[in-house]
């Protein structure tokens, strides 16, 4: 009898949290355009104000909170009246965390998000207020990527932070001349690297795919190699192209090539990505490819600029976008429930003043989402070498498909290519086709993703 | 004082009506349950009204069986629910393996209450625990497989939980391992309530184990098989979601190969951000489960108009 209460209180506590939701999620059907409250004209408050920011932490760039706790700690001296609280949240729960808030309409005013489709979609679904709407086009227009990933009908969705090349590929040149080669430059050359040391038991790169991430880098490493923009992405999003296309899909027959070459350590489908990051470190695999704003962190770890060298991903098309770093930068929105806006709004600005942008790099050592950071100042040839392609403007094409695309079909099949369980080809179909059960089960996906490609 | 306690007083009835005269009316046993059943309306028949009512609507319009059309030719939802139905397979297992060390159990005299307790262990720690301990154990180059490669025994070594052929299956016998404990606890209970003299009378005739336990134990635990039997079938169509999501990461991976009706629930609610369709699944997952609970209750009442029989 007890496993018949569990079993009834579990399908009590779904159906009460998913009618909780469903009758809390007005915002969720609510247009864009009806975010409502405070607009670029609301005056800041001058009583007190306590903001909540929900945010990602550390993950990708160590030395963030310390960073950000000391720009709180200025904000607030300088505006009395107005306290910052912060959140820690983890990477699985960033999204679902934020969706049960605004369900909730739990007291929030800053949300940390990834960019591109990341950004884009609590908009659409009427969970974020434009950033245009209180920080003037004039200083949008320094922050990195703003127009690329998070720009929506005119007008910017959420306000870049700071800049994730991504991603990079480290290689450790040491252990490769050890093994009598050179760095691979073109598909060719890592895949006769793949052979050679896979023939010494050595994995040539190492990552994990069980936590599901790596897949989406690894299609924007790989799938934006035969494309020109992200305009092709979003059209095969609405229908207007396939995944099929060679375009589109031939990346998914190199994957498979990296995987009949032995190119992976054998555990790639039972390791998460940064467990597996570790065999670099431990100098076990030749390369491996790490977040954009760690790399260098990860870099000294491995073995410092001496011994490790940071570059694209070996190129296997002459596309222009191949063998480079797409950019993309990490946001920061405004809650459409939040009753501080204006305050949001001013406090994401300061952290774009000159001493913050300073103080940002001094402390993470990662590149600032904004032009005005003074890039003559980077010495370091792994960090210059990141941000150069950091500030290039190459599409993260990951962020320009729906996230449930992403994991239902781009994180999905990439485990079943790696463990050679499926083709490339047929990992590219089921793409096409999940995507095509996408347009039935989304309802407003094409028209959302429409409005998206226009201003691209 | 109640009304139907003066009535006792003032009127004694003869002995052989005190008994039914004495019974309380219908409205006294509404009274004493009104409290629970309040919660339980507020609670459980509130939000299952919701639900059902969300899962025929869409942006707050009513749209008919719209949800339940697309959830049901989505492939990923039947992949799921196929994958639930599978997990039932799991059921006999457990009987099987819960009945046989019950019996064991049943006849160890020495460090019985120590073995009892390392058996019933599992049952009691977080699904959290066993799905992060085990997903490690498990990982191609974890403990497990270094120790059968160890023993010389590395052809029995897989990618456990990488492999999308055997990932489920290594998913459903984690579930066995933690869920025996409970079966061992009722089974055992049973077996110790039975009355000896059989058994001894069994004995005295030539009965060796297995025919004293098949022909006497078994039949006698058929009512307690039974509510095992269905409450492990409802664990596996709407309460494996723990195990999943923290051995895969949420992702129900590799490929579809662990994806569960739960999860599917939880990634169009809370990830996928599509409400109804969450619900339209949560209402056909409501409706399995409500079978199942069905089956349930009619077996109890007949275990127990059996007892009365006897």
């Amino acid at each position: 009898m007890r496993k018949t209460i569990k079993a009834a209180a579990l399908l009590g506590v779904a159906a009460l949290t998913l009618a909780a939701c469903s009758s809390g999620s007005g915002g969720g059907t609510t247009s864009p355009s009806a975010s409502g409250g405070s607009t670029a004209a609301s005056p800041m408050a001058t009583g007190p104000v306590t903001l909540t920011m929900h945010w990602w932490g550390d993950q990708e760039a160590p030395g963030a909170k310390k960073w950000l706790d000391a720009a709180i700690t200025a904000y607030q001296t300088a505006h009395p009246n107005i306290t910052i609280k912060e959140t820690l949240e983890t990477t699985d729960g960033l999204i679902p965390n934020f969706e049960a808030a605004a369900a909730a309409k739990t007291p929030l005013d800053i949300q940390y998000f990834w960019g591109g489709i990341y950004a884009q979609q609590p908009h659409w679904n009427g969970n974020t207020a434009a950033i245009s709407d209180f920080i003037s086009a004039d200083e949008l227009a320094h922050y990195t990527n703003a127009q690329m990933e998070d720009s929506y009908q005119g007008k910017i969705v959420s306000a870049p932070w700071y800049v994730n090349p991504s991603f990079p590929v480290l290689v450790n040149k040491d252990l490769l001349a050890k093994n009598g080669l050179t760095v691979p430059m073109t598909w060719t050359d890592f895949l006769k690297t793949c052979d050679t040391l896979s023939a010494k038991g050595i994995p040539t790169i190492a990552g994990g795919v069980k936590d599901g991430w790596f897949g989406g880098w690894l299609y924007s490493l790989l799938g934006a190699q035969s494309l020109t923009s992200q305009k092709q992405v979003l059209d095969a999003v609405v229908g207007n192209a396939k995944f099929t296309d060679p375009a589109l899909g031939d990346w998914w027959t190199r994957l498979e090539e990296s995987q009949k070459h032995k190119c992976w350590n054998s555990d790639i489908n039972s390791q998460e990505l940064y467990q597996a990051q570790q065999l670099f470190v431990d100098q076990k695999a030749a390369m491996t490819v790490t977040a954009g704003p760690d790399a260098p962190n990860f870099a000294t770890k491995a073995g410092g600029p001496d011994k490790i060298e940071v570059m694209a991903m070996p190129a296997w098309s002459d596309g222009p976008l191949a063998g480079k770093i797409a950019s993309s930068s990490q946001t920061l929105g405004i809650p459409s429930w939040s009753e501080h806006k204006a305050e949001a709004a001013d406090f994401i600005k300061f952290l774009h003043t000159p001493e913050q942008l300073q103080a940002w790099y001094d402390m993470t050592g990662s590149l600032p989402a904004d032009d005005r950071f003074d890039l003559t100042q980077v010495t370091d040839p792994i960090k210059k070498s990141l941000f150069a392609g950091g500030s290039d403007n190459v599409p993260y094409m990951e962020n320009f498909i729906p996230a449930q695309l992403d994991s239902d079909a781009v994180f999905k099949n990439v485990q079943l290519v790696l463990k050679g369980s499926e083709t490339g080809a047929a990992a590219a179909a089921d793409m096409q086709a999940q995507m095509e059960r996408l347009r039935t089960t989304d309802r407003d996906l094409v028209t959302n993703f429409t409005n998206w490609a226009s201003g691209q | 004082m109640t009304d139907a306690t003066m009535t006792i007083t003032r009127e004694p009835m003869p002995p052989g009506d005190r008994r039914s005269s004495r019974r309380p009316g219908p409205w006294h046993a509404a009274l004493w349950i009104a409290p629970a059943a309040a919660v339980i309306v507020f609670v459980f028949a509130y939000a299952l009204y919701q639900l059902v009512i969300q899962s025929f609507k869409y942006k707050s319009e009513w749209t008919g069986w719209d949800n339940f059309r697309i959830v049901v030719t989505d492939p990923l939802f039947r992949t799921a629910l196929k994958h639930n139905m599978e997990l039932l397979l799991c059921v006999p297992v457990l009987i099987a393996v819960a009945l046989l060390l019950a019996i064991v159990l049943s006849e160890t005299i020495r460090g019985h209450t120590f073995f009892r307790g390392v058996l019933f262990f599992p049952y009691i720690l977080p699904v959290t625990v066993v799905g992060v301990v085990l997903g490690q154990l498990l990982t191609l180059n974890g403990p497990v497989n270094t120790a059968l490669n160890g023993m010389g025994l590395g052809k029995f070594a897989a990618d456990w939980l990488g492999d999308p052929n055997i990932a489920l299956w290594t998913m459903g016998g984690v579930i066995v391992w933690k869920e025996v404990g409970f079966g061992i606890v009722l089974f055992l209970a049973r077996i110790l309530s039975l009355p000896n003299e059989t058994y001894e009378a069994a004995a005295l005739d030539g009965a060796g184990f297995w025919r004293k336990h098949w022909s006497i134990t078994l039949p006698q635990m058929t009512g307690v098989i039974a509510f095992y039997a269905v409450t492990e079938a409802i664990v596996m169509v709407s309460w494996v979601f723990n195990y999943v999501y923290i051995m895969t990461n949420g992702q129900g991976g590799p490929g579809d190969s662990t994806v569960v009706t739960e999860l599917y629930i939880y990634r169009s609610a809370f990830q996928n951000q599509q409400i109804e369709l969450a619900a339209a699944a949560a209402v056909i997952l409501f409706l399995i489960t409500l079978f199942l609970v069905v089956i349930f209750f009619r077996l109890q009442r007949k275990s127990l108009l059996a007892v009365v029989g006897e």
